[in-house]
């Protein structure tokens, strides 16, 4: 196999392997989309569901990410090479295509998260008390690509930097930041008159909605999309853990970690939104907004103004609350761009060049989702929706190479502090593909009801746009099938 | 509270922020035996 430059570097512990990772998993769906749809799906009648998907389709993936990065210590094209077979490298290309599109708008959403921090920190925030008009003004400007771009070129420097000095020092630094900002805002939040109320609401189950399916299939699409499991991510950050590094006990850590920071997030959201909103509270929390931002750009900047009288301690709330969101979402970016790069230099290509290449593109990439909602929308719900697939490409490599050998040799292999029982065949083998294809036809089935013009691939969110979109990089990815391998494995005996 | 949304909120934190402590816990102790015969075979 190439060995492109250097040697292959190391998260230097287990915990700064975990701090990265929980950092990739931890990004701004905690924040915004949890709430939404908690508050959408009856509040506590959406958590039990919430817990058991964590179960069943998260933490089984993650295990399966880690174990494919391990042991083949390659990006998800070369990984998925060898652990389903050459013929399926395409598999491997999907499932980087899909999460470099969404690196592509995830930057743009990273910027709008600086801006709306600085914009907090200057006060400005708090000049207007029209804060739809304000998001409009902003989102309408050409400021989001500036933004974007200080994103990706803050992104592209921390990559540049390599493991140790780049991904795992800075991750060390942001995510302890982002917990602890996000505790501050948690106790106060809780503190506030009439926050009780919210917190009732987050955990009162109603036994009529628990058994409506649709709140167990936006469960599921919630773990789906949140923990990071399935994007391929994990599975490159795995490529840098050491040979002696467990692999169980730390996948169930990023997937119970990541599902505890939603928790606090959502009780933190809905304390403040009960505890000073003056209209309807629900409606509020429920409003998704143009590209689901509704809550986070527009209510609660509304809402930071009312914490108390002085002006000082409202701008400071704002300030750390988008500080937080900037946080999550950069060291998700950051594992995007990664695995982007990782996958140029499996294919030869030295770090450096390929960090410019992917930067480059990324931001180039990304101007059209910063520019128009609508891109923005259909490339957020054609690869949003594409990431379930990712995930069942990554349960068939493991069919492929045999669950059980998969679940001895490498889960269950050297370094492992915990054993995986035979349960874990069961999952990977029958439950993530039942839920796989439940998932993506309930979603595509959904999206006829929303567009009588479902199979118009022009549309922004329908069917028809997300088939034609797979359809065309599947068949150009089967077509470089055999040349992809040979650029991967050309050195190989 | 009523009780429903105490027992959901026993059954989620619990398992949620439970679990994480659990594993939190059970890192460190493998680690700690990882550090202590990675010395012993120094």
């Amino acid at each position: 196999m190439k060995q492109p430059e250097g040697k292959q570097e190391f998260f230097s512990s287990r915990w700064s392997l975990i701090i990265a990772t929980i950092g990739i998993a931890v990004g701004t769906g905690n924040i915004w989309r949890f709430s939404r749809v908690v508050a959408q799906n009856g509040g506590g009648s959406f958590l039990i569901p919430w817990v058991i998907f964590l179960l069943i389709w998260s933490v089984p993936l993650i295990i399966a990410e880690f174990a494919i990065g391990k042991s083949s210590r390659l990006g998800p094209i070369g990984a998925i090479s060898k652990t389903a077979g050459k013929q399926f490298a395409w598999m491997g290309a999907f499932i980087v295509l899909v999460s470099t599109a969404i690196m592509f708008y995830y930057s743009v959403v990273t910027g709008w998260c600086l801006r709306y921090f600085i914009s907090a920190v200057s006060g400005n925030l708090f000049n207007t008390t029209d804060h739809l008009a304000y998001w409009n003004e902003f989102s309408g400007s050409f400021q989001p690509v500036i933004f974007h771009f200080i994103s990706m070129f803050l992104v592209a420097l921390v990559i540049y930097r390599g493991i140790t000095k780049g991904i795992e020092k800075v991750t060390k630094f942001l995510v302890p930041s982002l917990l602890i900002i996000l505790l501050i805002l948690f106790f106060r939040a809780i503190t506030l008159p009439n926050a009780m109320e919210g917190i009732k609401y987050f955990f009162t189950p109603d036994l009529k909605i628990i058994l409506d399916y649709k709140v167990w299939l936006n469960a599921l699409t919630q773990n789906a999309w949140d923990t990071g499991a399935g994007w391929g991510l994990i599975l490159t950050y795995a490529i840098y853990m050491r040979k002696k590094e467990d692999i169980s006990l730390n996948a169930a850590l990023i997937g119970f970690g990541n599902n505890s920071v939603s928790l606090i997030a959502g009780i933190t959201i809905f304390s403040t939104v009960f505890a000073l909103s003056s209209v309807d509270a629900m409606s509020q929390v429920t409003q998704s907004g143009p590209a689901n931002t509704g809550l986070t750009f527009i209510y609660l900047p509304l809402l930071f103004s009312k914490i108390s009288s002085s002006n000082v301690i409202n701008i400071f709330f704002a300030s750390i609350f988008f500080l937080a969101l900037f946080f999550a979402a950069i060291t998700s970016l950051i594992s995007m761009v990664e695995l982007a790069t990782r996958t140029l230099i499996d294919f030869g290509m030295a770090r450096r060049r390929a960090i410019a290449i992917v930067a480059s593109l990324g931001f180039l990439l990304g101007v059209p989702s910063a520019l128009d909602m609508n891109i923005f929308l259909n490339q957020d719900w054609v690869w949003g929706v594409g990431l379930i697939l990712s995930g069942a490409f990554i349960s068939f490599s493991i069919i492929k190479y045999g669950v059980d050998k998969f679940r001895k040799e490498i889960i269950n292999g050297y370094g492992s502090d915990v054993k995986i029982g035979k349960w874990y065949n069961y999952v990977i083998s029958l439950l993530i593909p039942f839920q796989v294809v439940v998932l993506i036809l309930w979603w595509l089935i959904s999206s006829v009801s929303w567009d009588p013009q479902w199979w118009n691939p022009f549309h922004s969110e329908n069917a028809g746009t997300c088939i034609v979109q797979w359809a065309v990089v599947i068949v150009i990815f089967v077509l470089l099938n055999k040349k992809m391998t040979n650029r991967i494995f050309s050195g190989d005996i | 509270m009523n009780p429903e949304s105490i027992l959901t909120l026993i059954i989620v934190a619990g398992t949620v922020w439970g679990g994480l402590i659990y594993f939190i816990i059970r890192a460190m102790k493998y680690e700690k035996e990882k550090v202590k015969i990675g010395e012993e075979q120094s």
